[in-house]
C-alpha cells in the first residue's frame, strides 16, 4: 500500500501553476476583510438565462486535457467542474455533501459504503445514469492501465468487488476488508461519473455544461446542459474557459472585458482591481495552507529540538502580512481546521526567538546553514523565512526551482522546502502527507503511535469517537511533526460586475461553481 | 555563413564598411557557409554549386541543432513523466507513463525514432496533451508568422523611410531627432512597451484594442486583425530602431563613398546619385539586418506572446520546456533552426541580387 498519492498536485495547480495566485508576492501589506467583497456588493438580482461566461485560467506551461479521471493541471480540473458531476460535491465549508448521490451511508466500521443515486439523472447524451455507470467510473479512475495519479487516492478501494444492489444503488468495499472513512473525500475531487461507454476524445458527463470545442492550451467552449440535475441551473447559454500564461495579461483582459472571471488572482493584483468600478474582488477565507516542510530523515531535523526551534523562530504573522500580503491568517502547524474532529484546544504556537536560540544551542546547531528549496510561487514566503531564521543565527539559502524540478526525482529529498495544500478532511490530508501509507511523505514523518491511531480512525465513522483519535494524532503532529504550517491563505478571485452568483465561500471555488453563475443584462 | 560583401564587393570603399555597419549581429549568425565568389564564364555553375553547398550546410546545421537540443532536454532536471503527472505521482503510474511514452528505451533509440519520424513527416505526439505535434505547432507557427509579417512590414517600411530621411539630413536637427528617438526606444525593454501599449490602447486611457490576443483557433490571424495590432506594434517599436540605424549608416556610407563622389564630379544630378547609386548599395546591409531581425522574431517574440497571451511558437516552446515535453521542444527547435537557415539563405540571395558584380559574375 505504498501507492499513496497526495492531492498536492491539486495545490500544485493552485500554487505552482497559478504562480502568485495564492501565495501573493506583493511586498506591501494591505489589510483584507476576509470573507467579504472588497468593494461593491455581490451582484444581486434574479438569475437570468443567457449570455456567455468567460473564465480566464492560468495553467502554467501545460496544455491540459479533458479526461474525467486524469486531469493533470489546474485548468483541466476546472474544465472538469464544467463537464462532470460527481456523487458528492464540496460545499461552501469544504465538507462533502451529496450531489448525484441521494443518500450515502457507511456501515459501523466503514468497511462498506452504500450509495444511492438520485432518480432520473441524465448524462449529456440523454442516457440515464445508473449503478453501472457509477461502477464503471470508479473502476476507470482506479484502472492501472489508465495510469491516473489520482487513482492512488482510492488506493484502499477494492475495484474487483463493487456491488450493484439495484439500478440506482451501489455498495463499495475495500481491500482486505478494511474500513475507509474518507471514501467520499477521496472520491469526490476526481470521481467524475461518466457513462459506461465513455470516450475521453468525446467527453460526456453530467456536469452543468457540455463540451463544444477544445483547443488545448488556448481555450475551451461549453454550452448549457439543459437536463442538469440541479433545477433551473445552469443559467448562461455558454461558458468559455481561456488559458493564459501571464497574470498581467489575464488581468488586462479582465479589465478590458475580454473575460468576465479570473480565479485565484495574485494578492498583488487586488489593489489594481479595487480601483476598477467594473470589477469585483472576491475574498474567500479558506483553510488552504502554506508550509515549510522539514525532512525529518535528514540532519539537522532528526533532532526534535531543532524542529521545535524552527517552529518557534517562524514569525507567522509577518509571513501572512508579507508573503500573503495580509490575505490570510496564521496557522498552528495543523491542517484541516474545518474538520469536525479537529482539536481546537491545542494552543497556538507563538513566535519565541529566545527559546528557539536556546534550543539550537542545546542541540549544538547555533550556526546552522540550510538550503530551502522553493517551488514557483513559494519564494516570497521562503525569502521572508530566510530573514527570520537569520535572527536566530541560521543561514537559510533559498533555491527556487521550476515545477518540473520541484516535483522531480528529488522531490522527497529536499532538506527543507516550501509546501502547502488545499484543505480537505483530516484523514484525507493525512493520507497525502504523513500517514503511514503516504508515499509522498516529504517530511518522512513516521511515528508508531500516530500510525496505530490512524488505522483506528480509518474504521471509525462516528465523528465523536473519531475525534478522540484525531485529537491524539494532532498532538503528536504538533509536538514532533515535520510540517511548519504557518498560515492559511485566502482565495482571491475577480469577477466582472456583469456576472451574478459569485459569492465568497470557504473554498477556492467562488468563480468555478459554474452552475450558479449568470450573466447580467448589461454585460 | 559569410556575408558575401567584403570579398566580392564592387566598391572597395563601401564594402567592408557596410559589412561592419550591419553590427555585431552578423558575426553572431554563424551558420556554416561560404560566399558565392563565382567569377568569369563559370559564374552560373558556381552559382548553382554555391546554392547547393549552402543548402547542405543548412541541413547539417538543422540536424546538429536537433541533436544538441535533444541532449539538452536530457540534461534538464526532472523527466517528462514526473513533469506530467505532478509531484506526487506513484511509482506505478510513472512507470506506466514512461512505458507509454517510450521513455524506458535507451536515449539513442529515442532520438533515432524521433529522427525517423521527422524524415517521414511525423513529428510525434505531445507528451503533455497527447495532440499531434504537427497540428499543435502548425497553428502556432501560422500565428507567429502572421505576427512577424505584420511587424516586419511596418518596421521595415518605417526604417527605410526614416533611415533614408535621416541619412539625407545627416548631422542636422531632423537626423539628430530621429537618431536619438531610435536610440531611446531601443533602450526600452519589450515588456515595458507592451504594458504601456496595453494601458494606453486597451484598458485605461483609450480602450480601442483588445488587451489579450485571444485568437479564435482554427481561423487565420489575418481574419481577426484587431488581435494583431498591439503585439505587432510592440515588435515594431522594439525592432524599428535597429533597422533604422542600419539603413541610415549604410546609406550615409554609400552617399560618402568614392563612387558617389565620382558620379557627382561627373555631373550626375544628386537625385540620381541618391536613387540609382547610393540607395541600392545602401540596402545590402539593411537586408542582412532584416534577416537578423527576422531570425530573432521567429522564436524570440516570447515577451510579446506572453504579454498579450498571443498563441505563438515562442510561447509553445517555452511551455514545452517547462513541461519537459520533448517532442514539442524538438519540433519547435527544428522549425526555428530551419527558419533561421532559410531566412539567411534568402537574405544572401537578395544581397547577391542587389550587388551587380555578384549577380553577373564579373564586371
Amino acid at each position: 500500500m505504498t501507492s499513496q498519492m497526495t492531492r498536492r498536485g491539486f495545490l500544485g495547480g493552485a500554487v505552482l501553476l497559478g504562480g502568485a495566485a495564492l501565495v501573493g508576492c506583493a511586498p506591501q501589506q494591505s489589510a483584507a476583510q476576509p470573507g467579504t467583497l472588497q468593494k461593491g456588493a455581490v451582484p444581486e438580482g434574479t438569475p437570468r438565462r443567457g449570455g456567455r461566461l468567460r473564465l480566464g485560467v492560468i495553467d502554467g506551461n501545460r496544455a491540459g486535457t479533458l479526461d474525467a479521471h486524469k486531469p493533470l493541471t489546474m485548468g483541466s480540473i476546472i474544465r472538469g467542474f464544467a463537464v462532470y458531476s460527481k456523487l458528492w460535491e464540496w460545499n461552501a465549508e469544504m465538507n462533502w455533501s451529496p450531489a448525484l448521490a441521494e443518500e450515502t451511508e457507511a456501515n459501523a466500521d466503514a468497511t462498506a459504503w452504500t450509495v444511492r443515486l438520485k432518480q432520473g439523472l441524465e448524462f449529456h447524451n440523454g442516457k440515464t445514469i445508473t449503478a453501472d455507470d457509477v461502477i464503471f467510473s470508479a473502476r476507470r479512475l482506479t484502472d492501472p492501465s489508465l495510469g491516473s495519479p489520482w487513482a492512488a487516492l482510492l488506493f484502499a478501494l477494492d475495484r474487483e468487488k463493487i456491488d450493484k444492489l439495484d439500478e440506482r444503488t451501489v455498495r463499495f468495499h475495500f481491500k482486505d476488508g478494511q474500513g475507509f472513512v474518507p471514501f467520499p473525500d477521496t472520491f469526490t475531487n476526481f470521481g467524475a461519473i461518466v457513462p459506461a461507454d465513455y470516450d475521453p476524445a468525446k467527453p460526456v458527463g453530467a456536469g452543468p455544461y457540455r463540451l463544444k470545442e477544445f483547443t488545448p492550451g488556448q481555450r475551451s467552449l461549453f454550452t448549457r446542459f439543459e437536463n442538469y440535475f440541479k433545477d433551473g441551473q445552469p443559467y448562461a447559454d455558454e461558458l468559455e474557459i481561456i488559458d493564459f500564461q501571464d497574470e498581467a495579461s489575464r488581468i488586462a483582459a479582465l479589465q478590458s472585458g475580454q473575460i468576465s472571471l479570473a480565479n485565484g488572482i495574485g494578492a498583488d493584483q487586488v489593489k489594481l482591481l479595487q480601483g476598477d468600478p467594473k470589477i469585483n474582488v472576491i475574498v474567500s477565507e479558506t483553510n488552504n495552507w502554506q508550509s515549510f516542510d522539514l525532512n525529518l530523515s535528514k540532519e539537522p531535523f532528526k533532532d526534535e529540538r531543532v524542529r521545535e526551534a524552527f517552529r518557534l523562530l517562524v514569525d507567522r504573522q509577518e509571513l501572512v502580512d508579507r508573503a500573503l500580503s495580509g490575505y490570510g491568517r496564521v496557522a498552528n502547524d495543523l491542517y484541516s481546521p474545518q474538520d469536525p474532529t479537529f482539536d481546537k484546544s491545542i494552543p497556538q504556537r507563538a513566535h519565541d526567538l529566545e527559546r528557539a536560540k536556546a534550543l539550537l544551542k542545546e542541540a549544538g546547531q547555533e550556526n546552522l546553514e540550510v538550503e530551502l528549496v522553493s517551488a514557483e510561487g513559494g519564494d516570497a514566503a521562503a525569502l521572508v523565512f530566510a530573514t527570520q531564521a537569520k535572527k536566530a543565527g541560521i543561514t537559510v539559502t533559498v533555491k527556487k526551482v521550476d515545477a518540473a524540478t520541484f516535483n522531480g526525482p528529488q522531490r522527497l529529498d529536499w532538506t527543507i522546502s516550501t509546501g502547502g495544500l488545499l484543505t480537505e478532511s483530516f484523514l484525507s490530508s493525512a493520507l497525502h502527507l504523513d500517514a503511514p501509507v503516504s508515499a509522498a511523505n516529504k517530511t518522512h514523518f513516521s511515528d508508531p503511535r500516530f500510525a496505530e491511531l490512524f488505522e483506528q480512525a480509518l474504521t471509525q465513522p462516528d465523528v465523536a469517537k473519531r475525534a478522540e483519535l484525531v485529537h491524539e494524532m494532532q498532538r503528536i503532529q504538533h509536538a514532533k511533526g515535520g510540517l511548519i504550517i504557518w498560515g492559511f491563505n485566502n482565495a482571491l478571485d475577480a469577477a466582472s460586475s456583469g456576472v451574478g452568483g459569485v459569492a465568497p465561500e470557504h473554498t477556492q471555488f467562488a468563480t468555478w461553481r459554474f452552475e450558479k453563475l449568470w450573466v447580467k443584462e448589461t454585460a | 555563413m559569410t556575408v558575401p560583401t567584403p570579398a566580392a564587393s564592387p566598391e572597395k570603399a563601401s564594402g567592408p564598411q557596410t559589412a561592419s555597419g550591419a553590427g555585431p549581429g552578423l558575426e553572431g549568425r554563424t551558420a556554416p557557409g561560404a560566399g558565392p565568389g563565382p567569377g568569369g564564364p563559370t559564374a552560373r555553375a558556381g552559382w548553382g554549386r554555391w546554392l547547393l553547398r549552402r543548402m547542405a550546410y543548412g541541413v547539417t546545421a538543422i540536424w546538429a541543432t536537433s541533436a544538441v537540443v535533444f541532449a539538452a532536454t536530457q540534461a534538464l532536471p526532472s523527466d517528462p513523466a514526473m513533469a506530467i503527472l505532478g509531484r506526487d505521482a506513484t511509482p506505478e503510474s510513472l512507470a506506466r507513463l514512461r512505458l507509454e511514452l517510450g521513455l524506458d528505451r535507451p536515449l539513442w533509440q529515442q532520438y533515432l525514432t524521433w529522427l525517423r519520424g521527422v524524415l517521414t513527416g511525423d513529428l510525434g505526439r505531445s507528451l503533455d496533451s497527447g495532440t499531434d505535434v504537427g497540428t499543435l505547432l502548425g497553428g502556432r507557427l501560422a500565428n507567429s508568422l502572421a505576427l512577424l509579417v505584420c511587424a516586419l512590414t511596418v518596421a521595415l517600411a518605417l526604417a527605410l523611410a526614416l533611415g533614408v530621411f535621416a541619412a539625407l539630413r545627416r548631422g542636422g536637427p531632423a537626423d539628430r531627432l530621429v537618431t536619438s528617438a531610435a536610440v531611446s526606444l531601443q533602450a526600452v525593454p519589450g515588456f515595458v512597451v507592451a504594458i504601456a501599449l496595453i494601458i494606453l490602447l486597451a484598458t485605461t486611457v483609450w480602450p480601442v484594442f483588445p488587451a489579450a490576443s485571444l485568437l479564435e483557433p482554427g481561423i487565420s490571424p489575418f481574419a481577426q486583425p484587431w488581435y494583431l495590432v498591439l503585439p505587432a506594434l510592440t515588435l515594431v517599436v522594439a525592432e524599428t530602431p535597429y533597422l533604422l540605424r542600419q539603413v541610415r549608416s549604410s546609406v550615409i556610407d554609400a552617399l560618402e563613398s568614392d563612387y558617389a563622389t565620382a558620379a557627382r564630379l561627373r555631373g550626375v544630378p544628386e537625385r540620381r546619385v541618391i536613387w540609382r547609386h547610393a540607395l541600392p548599395n545602401g540596402l545590402v546591409p539593411a537586408v542582412q539586418a532584416t534577416a537578423l531581425t527576422t531570425s530573432v522574431l521567429l522564436g524570440g517574440s516570447l515577451v510579446v506572446e506572453v504579454a498579450f497571451s498571443y498563441p505563438g511558437l515562442g510561447g509553445a516552446l517555452n511551455a514545452a520546456v517547462g513541461a519537459r515535453d520533448i517532442p514539442v521542444i524538438q519540433a519547435a527547435a527544428l522549425l526555428l533552426a530551419g527558419g533561421v537557415v532559410v531566412v539567411n539563405l534568402v537574405a544572401d540571395l537578395v544581397t547577391v541580387l542587389l550587388t551587380p558584380r555578384l549577380r553577373t559574375g564579373e564586371r
